[in-house]
């Protein structure tokens, strides 16, 4: 329907152009179905996850119905879910290890990015580039060597070894994008600070900060989304499960032998994405703009 | 106001310029390595050692009493040496490759098509299209995968039931290898598709509309815009984001580690998951060690081309 | 509580250590209890009710001894209970009780408390230990672990006998009732017979849902086959024993030819696929412990109540019923050895083992073999009696097997883990190779494990 009253908005005077604007008109439609297409395919599993979430176990286990949809509505999965003291374990867990690890990562590279962007030193462009080369390291690169660290400073099995190795996931990509905003800072306004007396460090707090807001909420982001959902290091150090963040404890606690947790599952699962999912839902601008700033600004 | 800082600054410091600047730089300096340090603590102490002693690990036998003997190759490749013999671990290698190529290819394809669906319905509706297109990005991949998961459960697979209602018989999703496969690219593809799709509508809207224009008075026709027009213009963010995704897609885990734990007996393993399964789980870590250094040259190569294209495009900008 | 083999000083003085180690990550020490906590990590039971009786019978023995006992429960899923034992050993610490599956006492016997002494008692009670049970906690001639009551199970066949009646016209009630007695047919119920009844269930949109996959429901059934047919992969000595083996390769054709008559996913299939495929009503039998039952009487009751246990069939000899064992060890760097041994003295009586077995409908197997005669088996239901065939018992002519047994410990656990046995036959019937070409590759690995040790 839109698509229809867009080509009618279309001014008269391309009225000889007829073949270019049914042209136009068929790039529309082909565009809205692709899109509606898409969004089908890219919305039904989480759809599907809400829809088990809210079914009885019988309704579930019930082959004769359509699983696509629901007959019975109940929240008992969120309410077992919730009054299920583990599961308020890993939530803490998330957020106190995403909380520490957000917090360190922005203090690093927030420091970090304004000395390699602003105080050229010997040995900052290379520092540059080995830190977005570390930002290519996969983390299943070095998962194994660092179960070996980890495990000898007696921090496995704790989400301190979390805090702890986490920053590897998340300060080189914050500091390169904070690099990339804090170069786009016209050069006047540091020698004018200069100027004024300011030191470094308030120079940093008072112009660079204030200015890089919208950076620095975009690196804060990636930071919180990249540990709220990290996988492979909370698979691999934590197997206790007062210790799990959600991630882990929702794949490897809450599938259990008892066949039909499904409800549950899906339940844990969508509550355990839903704080990425809000951030987004407030953040999209920030969200998508950190999310190209990796590639547009470098 | 910054010209006029600049304007002061000539101005105000005729004298006693020079041991005040050289006092300066060497302030300068001292602060900006303490505010590097923190990186460099985090660079070299979680990145760089644990690398070099992944590649000391490597070296040890099962026990980590000592090196490990090879037949054929010096001692300490002994691990090496062992999967250079195994077919299971050849198996890995030529997975890994399938599963990051076409996992990567169709991200790239379907998000470019979508990003040029997207740019080409009127702005207003762009963001609330854009916004649902993101959602399986935003979904942390280890939970959205055990959606797909019940999705494809032999036993009440939902998708089966739509292609039931087609009269397409049942797929055995994670049950014969070339489905199980198809099955994990998919979810992969699901994951990584929107992040393709905002990547390139970013580069879509950054190409001038003037070039459209004239070609278009050229006569151009639509194939003929985006072949001489479009594709060139995002040819870098192109290669980047696909050498990117390369990489993560290459060292995927969670996925396989939720959908199908490496089976069908070992056809779906890729290099991270095969790693865990033989370091962690048969608690074999040098050998574990072994096959996640296997990744290194191929990141490398393709960690090669990327840094290429960036510093090429901030050449560009400048 | 001397009955157990602790005095109070000795709780005291080791409680005293893990207060002061444990302040602070230890939250749970309670003014209650004055013994310090023992931190127990138990098998995550797969009968929704069997960890409430762990937890029960933890906080009895607690409260007798003044001991806090903080129960955690591991599933086994996704094989996270591997990742846990093989964390803690890294790592040297964690639970002070744990529970290990089949192979694994033996293959981590380096950090585990020797427990001859409970295990000497237990035995001046209760006799006798089952012969696999003992083959796998004894290492050198000492027990490294005691065998464990909750969670040790067998997989015989439970199948729906409504629809082996219709499909397959076997009466398993009249060949298996719920008597020491064979009935008529019970001697004609061979592997042959097995893989017929198979290929009609399978016409009949109702097949036997086996597990292929690399999990222990898989490896454990095709180990029980094998070892009915006399076949096994590696000897004592940890040499393979592939090469020129008729015996391994008739029961390989055998396992062929029964895996054909599977659903066509059965080769990605985890522990818990066949349970649903048992609740779903699609399938006509599997082999398992009696927990697919128990959720079905929960959820889809008609399934439940046509449910009976026959034995495993037999081979050419004899007929072996895959045995998974999980044990009760203690870490070596465990701080509360004494109270650790305690409780597990203390489960493994016979009051609480009958406890242990009754609150999960059957499922948990006692060790020793005087404790087979528990009356939850010829009781629970419905239907009345179905599980009176799951437990191993004389009439029965059946004997239990451990898959990858006699390959020593540290290389069996590894084909174990990795189902090796399961993957050759996979090999077979997905891959399209022939017989020989996957004996070739299954020595290969075999021999890759061997100088990996």
């Amino acid at each position: 329907m839109s698509a229809t009253t867009a080509s009618r908005d279309v001014p008269g005077i391309y009225h000889k152009a007829g073949s270019l604007r049914s042209e136009r008109r068929w790039a529309m439609w082909w565009a809205y179905v692709s899109l509606i297409v898409a969004a089908i395919i890219f919305l039904a599993p989480p759809f599907y996850m809400l829809l088990t979430s809210f079914k009885t176990n019988a309704e579930i286990a019930d082959h004769s119905l359509n699983p696509w949809w629901i007959r019975a509505p109940t929240i008992e999965h969120y309410a077992a879910i919730l009054s299920n003291p583990i599961f308020i374990r890993f939530f803490i867990n998330s957020v106190i290890v995403t909380g520490c690890v957000v917090v360190l990562t922005m203090v690093i590279s927030v420091l970090a990015a304004f000395a390699l962007a602003r105080m050229r030193f010997w040995g900052s462009q290379v520092l540059a580039t080995g830190v977005f080369l570390t930002y290519l390291v996969p983390d299943t690169l070095l998962f194994i060597p660092l179960y070996q660290i980890v495990g000898g400073l007696g921090l496995l099995n704790s989400i301190w070894g979390l805090v702890l190795v986490y920053p590897t996931l998340t300060v080189p990509f914050c500091t390169w994008i904070m690099i990339g905003y804090f170069a786009s800072i016209p050069k006047e306004l540091d020698e004018a600070a200069l100027i004024d007396g300011a030191n470094w460090m308030q120079m940093l707090m008072k112009i660079f900060v204030p200015v890089a807001m919208p950076g620095i909420i975009a690196a804060t982001i990636f930071a919180f989304t990249v540990s709220w959902a990290a996988f492979v290091y909370p698979t691999a150090f934590v197997t206790t499960a007062e210790q799990m963040p959600l991630t882990i404890g929702v794949v490897s606690q809450l599938v259990r032998g008892d066949t039909f947790a499904w409800g549950q599952i899906m339940a844990g699962a969508l509550m355990a994405a839903l704080p990425p999912v809000i951030i987004y839902a407030f953040l999209m601008d920030y969200y998508i703009a950190g999310l190209t700033a990796g590639a547009t600004k470098g | 106001m910054a010209a006029d800082g600049s304007l002061a600054v000539s101005a105000a410091s005729g004298t006693g310029r020079a041991s005040s600047l050289e006092r300066f730089a060497r302030r300068r300096s001292t602060i900006a390595f303490l505010m590097t340090l923190p990186l460099l603590v985090v660079v070299i102490g979680l990145v760089g050692y644990p690398a070099a002693y992944g590649i000391y690990l490597s070296t040890l036998n099962r026990r980590m009493t000592g090196f490990m003997e090879g037949d054929w190759l010096p001692t300490g490749l002994g691990n090496f040496e062992i999967l250079f013999d195994s077919d299971t671990f050849w198996m890995v290698v030529w997975q890994s490759c399938i599963f990051a190529i076409s996992a990567v290819l169709l991200k790239a394809l379907i998000g470019f098509w979508l990003a040029h669906m997207l740019h080409h319905i009127p702005t207003k509706g762009q963001r609330k299209w854009r916004g649902m297109l993101l959602v399986p990005w935003v979904i942390p991949p280890a939970l959205s995968t055990l959606g797909w998961w019940w999705m494809f459960d032999p036993s009440y697979s939902s998708i089966n039931w739509i292609l039931n209602i087609f009269a397409v018989p049942a797929v055995p999703w994670l049950g014969e290898p070339w489905w199980a496969r198809a099955s994990v690219i998919i979810v992969n593809v699901w994951y990584g598709a929107p992040f393709f799709m905002i990547m390139y509508l970013a580069a879509l809207k950054s190409v001038p509309e003037q070039l459209y224009e004239a070609a278009a008075i050229d006569g151009a026709t639509s194939w003929q815009r985006l072949r001489y027009v479009t594709l060139p213009m995002m040819a870098n963010i192109i290669s980047i984001t696909v050498l990117f995704s390369l990489i993560v897609t290459f060292a995927n885990y969670d996925i396989v580690r939720v959908l199908t734990n490496g089976g069908p007996r070992d056809l779906t393993h890729v290099f991270a998951s095969y790693a865990f399964q033989v370091g962690i789980l048969s608690s074999n870590i040098p050998r574990g060690a072994a096959v996640s250094l296997f990744m290194f040259p191929i990141l490398a190569v393709c960690a090669f081309f990327v840094l290429r294209g960036v510093t090429r495009r901030n050449k560009e900008q400048m | 509580m001397s009955r157990n083999g602790i005095t109070r000083r000795n709780v005291l003085r080791n409680g005293a250590g893990v207060v002061a180690a444990g302040a602070l990550s230890a939250p749970m020490v309670h003014a209650q209890g004055t013994g310090g906590t023992l931190r127990c990590g138990f098998w995550d039971h797969w009968v929704p009710a069997g960890n409430g009786i762990m937890r029960e019978l933890c906080a009895e023995w607690g409260r007798a001894n003044r001991v806090e006992v903080n129960v955690e429960f591991i599933t086994s899923v996704g094989n996270q209970n591997l990742l846990t034992i093989n964390a803690q050993a890294q790592s040297r610490s964690g639970h002070d009780i744990l529970s290990f599956p089949t192979w694994e006492p033996a293959a981590k016997h380096e950090l585990l408390e020797p427990m001859d002494d409970v295990m000497g008692r237990l035995a001046q009670k209760y006799g006798e230990v089952t012969p696999a049970a003992e083959y796998l906690g004894k290492v050198g001639g000492k027990w490294v672990a005691v065998p464990a009551v909750s969670g040790t199970q067998l997989k015989p066949s439970c199948t729906r006998f409504d629809l082996m009646q219709q499909h397959a016209g076997l009466d398993m009630r009249a060949m298996w009732p719920a008597k020491a007695e064979r009935g008529p047919g019970a001697d004609g119920w061979t592997w042959e017979a097995f893989a017929a009844a198979a290929e009609k269930c399978k016409a009949a949109g109702v097949p036997f849902g086996l597990p292929m996959g690399q999990f222990s429901d898989a490896v454990d059934w095709v180990g029980g086959l094998l070892t009915s047919y006399g076949a096994n992969m590696m000897d004592a000595r940890g040499n393979p024993t592939i090469r020129n083996n008729a015996k391994l390769r008739q029961a390989v054709e055998m396992l062929v030819r029964i895996s054909r008559a599977l659903p066509d996913d059965v080769w990605a299939w985890d522990d818990a696929s066949n349970n649903r495929a048992l609740i779903s009503g699609r399938s006509a039998l599997v082999f398992n412990p009696p927990s697919a039952w128990a959720v079905a009487k929960r959820d889809q009751p008609q399934v439940a109540e046509n449910c009976w246990y026959a034995p495993c069939p037999a081979g050419p000899e004899g007929a072996y019923v895959g045995y998974l064992p999980y044990f009760w060890g203690i870490w070596s760097f465990s701080r509360m050895k004494p109270a650790a041994k305690g409780l597990i003295e203390f489960l493994s009586e016979r009051p609480q083992a009958e406890r242990q077995t009754n609150t999960s409908s059957g499922y948990d197997i006692p060790p020793f073999l005087s404790m087979s005669d528990f009356r939850i088996w010829e009781t629970e239901g419905p239907p009345t009696g179905f599980a009176y065939n799951y437990p191993v018992k004389p009439h029965q002519n059946q004997k239990t097997s451990v898959a990858f047994a006699p390959a020593p410990a540290e290389f069996a656990v590894q084909a174990y883990n990795n189902g090796l046995n399961t993957k050759l036959i996979a090999r077979i019937v997905q891959g399209g190779e022939s017989i020989d070409q996957a004996m070739g590759w299954v020595e290969r690995e075999l021999n890759t494990i061997r100088r990996g040790g």
